[in-house]
Order: C-alpha cells, then sequence, then structure tokens
C-alpha cells in the first residue's frame, strides 16, 4: 500500500532533496532567492496574523513568528523521535540534546514575544520520526536551512536586541547542523563561508514536507448513538 | 676573600633552599589541583559562550501512556506485518461521523519499504492489536491521562501521571446489559445535541457491549451526563457510564480524546 518510505516519500517536491544537493555540492537554484520578511507569501504552516507590539517592530515580530513556527516544528520533530526510541542510538542520542535545545529555543522566542507570540501547528511527521536514515536526511537539511535563514534574518531585524538573540540562536543551530552532518556522513564544514537563505525557501520547503496537518475532526454535534 | 667565599657560599645555600621551598610548594600546588580541579587539559578550554537570549534546556517530560493518531484511510489491520492475516477492520470515520482514532504503541517495522505500526482499536470484547501502514494515520498526539471505572465502588476516576485529577461517583449497566470490562480509549467528544437522556456532553469510547450487539450504531458505550442523576450511583445503564451533569462538564475540561479507558 505505501511506497517505501523515502526521503521523497516526505520530499514531495524535492525541495529537502535541492537542500541536500546544496550541502554536497549539487545544483544551487533558488538559494540566493530575495528574501520576503514581512511578504504575505508565506504557507499556511507558517502564516502568522499582522499584530504588532509596542516594544518590537512589525517586522522584528513577523521576523520572530517565522522562527518560532521553525523551532515548533523542529522542538516536535526530535521530540517525538525521543518519545518513540526507533532511531539507532547515535541519532536518538543526537535528538535527545537537540530536542531539548529546541524546547528551550520555543520557550525564549515565545518569552520574546510575549502575547504575540503564535500557537503551535499540528505535526504529522508521516514516518520520520521512526526511521532513522530520514530523520537524519530532514534533519541536516532542516538545521542548515535554519542556520542559513537565521543569517538572512539578521541582517533585517530592526531592533539590537532581536539581533542578539538570532546571533545566539544561530551559533547553536550551526552546531546542530554540523554534528548532524557528521552522523549523515556529510563533511560538517565544506565550505570557507556559509551563504544565507530566504525565508521564502524555508516556506517552499515546509510546505513540500506535508508535516503541518489540521486538526482531526475529533468533535461533533450528532445525537449520540451509545447503548445509554 | 675567604670572608666573601663563605659568604657566596651561604648565599648559594640559601638560593638553593629557597629554590627547594618553591618547588616543593609548586608540586604541593600541583598535586592539589591534580586532585579536587579540573584536569590541565580541561583547563586549557575557554568556557562556552552564554547566549544573549539565556534559554535553557527544557528536558523531554514525563513518558506518556502512549500515542493517538487519527485514522486517514481505512484499512485492514494485519497480525503481522509480513503475513496477510487480518486482525480486524479499522474504518476512517466513527458511527458519530468523527474522525476515527487509534492509539499506537510505539512498535514500528519496515516490511518490503513500507513502514508498519502497531495500533490498539475498538474490537470484542476488549481492544483488538493489530499492524497498519504508517501512511494511513495521521500525526500523533501523546496519551497522558487515563479514566479508570470502578464497577463495584461505582466510581471514575481520571488520572494524569500519578495525579489523580478527577473523582465522582456513577452508574454502569445493569447484570442484564453490564458494562465492558477491560482496556479502552476515549475516541470523540459530542455536545450540542438535542438528547436531555445523554445530558450536555458525551463521550464515544471503544468499549462495546457483549450484551448489544446488534444495537443500532454497533453497540459502542458511551460516558455521558443524564436526565435522571436520582439514578446515580447505581446499575442502571445498557452498558455506558453515566454521571451527574455538573460532573461530566468538569470532567470535559480535563479528559483529551485518545484518554485510556480500565474499566475494572
Amino acid at each position: 500500500m505505501e511506497s517505501k518510505l523515502t526521503l521523497e516519500a516526505v520530499d514531495h517536491d524535492g525541495a529537502i532533496a535541492e537542500a541536500l544537493d546544496e550541502l554536497t555540492g549539487g545544483t544551487r537554484a533558488d538559494f540566493l532567492r530575495k528574501a520576503v520578511i514581512g511578504g504575505a507569501a508565506t504557507g499556511a504552516a507558517l502564516a502568522t496574523p499582522a499584530l504588532a507590539k509596542e516594544r518590537n517592530t512589525k517586522k522584528d515580530i513577523a521576523i520572530l513568528r517565522f522562527d518560532l513556527n521553525l523551532e515548533y516544528l523542529q522542538a516536535a520533530m526530535y521530540t517525538e523521535a525521543e518519545r518513540l526510541r526507533q532511531l539507532k542510538p547515535r541519532t536518538l542520542g543526537w535528538a535527545h540534546v537537540v530536542g531539548a535545545n529546541e524546547r528551550g529555543h520555543v520557550k525564549a522566542i515565545r518569552g520574546l514575544l510575549g502575547r504575540d507570540a503564535v500557537k503551535s501547528p499540528k505535526f504529522n511527521f508521516r514516518g520520520v520520526t521512526e526511521d532513522d536514515s530520514v530523520f537524519t536526511e530532514t534533519a541536516v537539511a532542516f538545521e542548515d536551512l535554519t542556520a542559513a535563514l537565521l543569517k538572512t534574518q539578521a541582517a533585517q531585524v530592526d531592533s539590537r536586541g532581536v539581533l542578539a538573540a538570532l546571533v545566539s540562536l544561530h551559533s547553536v543551530e550551526a552546531r546542530h547542523a554540523a554534528w548532524i552532518r557528521h552522523i549523515a556522513g556529510i563533511v560538517p564544514a565544506a565550505y570557507a563561508v556559509d551563504k544565507p537563505t530566504s525565508k521564502a525557501r524555508v516556506v517552499r520547503l515546509v510546505d513540500s514536507t506535508n508535516f503541518v496537518t489540521s486538526v482531526p475532526r475529533t468533535k461533533g454535534r450528532r445525537r449520540p448513538g451509545y447503548t445509554g | 676573600m675567604r670572608r666573601t667565599r663563605r659568604t657566596r657560599r651561604s648565599e648559594l645555600g640559601a638560593a638553593l633552599a629557597l629554590a627547594g621551598v618553591l618547588i616543593g610548594v609548586a608540586v604541593a600546588v600541583v598535586l592539589l589541583e591534580g586532585s579536587a580541579g579540573p584536569s590541565p587539559a580541561e583547563s586549557r578550554l575557554p568556557p562556552s559562550p552564554r547566549s544573549a537570549l539565556a534559554p535553557r534546556n527544557v528536558p523531554l517530560g514525563p513518558k506518556p501512556l502512549a500515542f493517538w493518531a487519527p485514522v486517514r484511510e481505512s484499512v485492514s489491520t494485519r497480525v503481522n506485518p509480513t503475513q496477510p492475516q487480518t486482525a480486524g477492520n479499522v474504518s476512517r470515520r466513527t458511527p458519530e461521523g468523527t474522525t476515527n482514532i487509534v492509539l499506537v504503541l510505539g512498535h514500528s517495522r519496515r516490511v518490503a519499504g513500507s513502514l508498519w505500526v502497531e495500533v490498539r482499536f475498538a474490537g470484542v470484547p476488549d481492544d483488538a492489536r493489530g499492524w497498519v501502514p504508517r501512511s494511513a494515520l495521521g500525526g500523533y498526539t501523546p496519551v497522558r491521562t487515563r479514566l479508570v471505572v470502578d464497577r463495584e465502588r461505582l466510581t471514575a476516576t481520571l488520572q494524569r501521571g500519578r495525579r489523580l485529577v478527577f473523582r465522582t461517583r456513577v452508574g454502569v449497566g445493569t447484570e442484564s446489559t453490564p458494562t465492558p470490562a477491560g482496556d479502552f480509549y476515549v475516541r470523540n467528544q459530542l455536545t450540542r445535541y438535542r438528547s436531555p437522556f445523554y445530558g450536555p456532553i458525551a463521550f464515544g469510547t471503544t468499549a462495546r457491549s457483549t450484551a448489544l450487539s446488534d444495537w443500532p450504531a454497533g453497540g459502542f458505550v458511551g460516558i455521558h451526563g443524564t436526565n435522571r442523576p436520582d439514578l446515580i450511583p447505581g446499575r442502571v445503564s445498557h452498558g455506558c457510564i453515566r454521571m451527574a451533569n455538573p460532573d461530566i462538564v468538569r470532567l470535559a475540561r480535563l479528559m483529551p480524546i485518545g484518554t485510556m479507558l480500565t474499566v475494572r
């Protein structure tokens, strides 16, 4: 019924594969697409209401909300992997440490946003958290792209405080990326300089995985047919 | 001249003595540091940089009892993923029209390229177990609560982890239509229907009456309110678990979908 759960199975339009190609020296199409911070063309998963907060500018709030959604995604994926314990010990050890970091990031960004924080979407990881090789590939793509995105955002924020926060997150995400690359057998630091990536590209990648899903309808209004 | 030599000798002796004392002190310091502090290799490493955000790691919370997942497509479950023998069918919808859910037990196997996971689903008399393709299920949600119904004491107790968070008296099935004993789970919640008999809220479970097998909607047992609170506690129902309306409203605030149900 189900085809083999490979990277192709979760990467419907090849965005993760393309990201991995880049990591390993493949095609680089779209890599330097112009960032669309504050634009309306975000995917459903990362769409956020435009509520401004006094101490943060609208742009900074949009950037932090975007990052919060990415952190929700990563934290949920690694937490589920930790709980299911279906990965190899080495990968599980990575998920355990990085999961604690990502949950900390969620808490920290929520603290920065205060009442402007958005709720976590619902996720369906489609077996990725139960398959070591697909999990590793997906984690490499997510960690590398998060680090690349934070580089883009650091140049765009208004507040020095938010800039300091993004730089703090960036170095940790880069460590995650290097570590999971090492586990995956990819050179942790292949190039002398890392390039940034755009928000639009991250949105496209997240959308392509179909990890963000709707809340199942478990509540109804029909008259009960229970035995009584 | 003699005096000068003597002076030089004494100065040399004093210098040697001082050097000896210094070496002794240095050795003592090194030994002390070696026994109590970090190793020389560790002390050469700079400390990790501190974050401007000062976020702290958030450790993994308590282990959930299980996971629940919505059924995305109706499937036949297998006794073993490697063999075609079926363990039962799991439909996409419940008889109440809500999305059906299964309990995911945390075991997965790859067979011929497909990922299969072991699940619990509605069966007779107890919940059944079987394997389904992972692609037939939606996202996982951890289950942390368990409702225990005691048919002897006529009580319902909700536990979250080891904490007791809710307890009330209930009505259960009569002798001829008993509430089935076993392990089940809560799979839907109905509200705003027009039936005072079931009170304001009704939960659907995977427990199934063995006495009312020809019941129109499959004979599933519910947990609901009542328009006859005077009969509670008691053995008064067709198998359902009844409680006073204020109690079912309170329970609805505490008991999420997927809650495990133990009837004993």
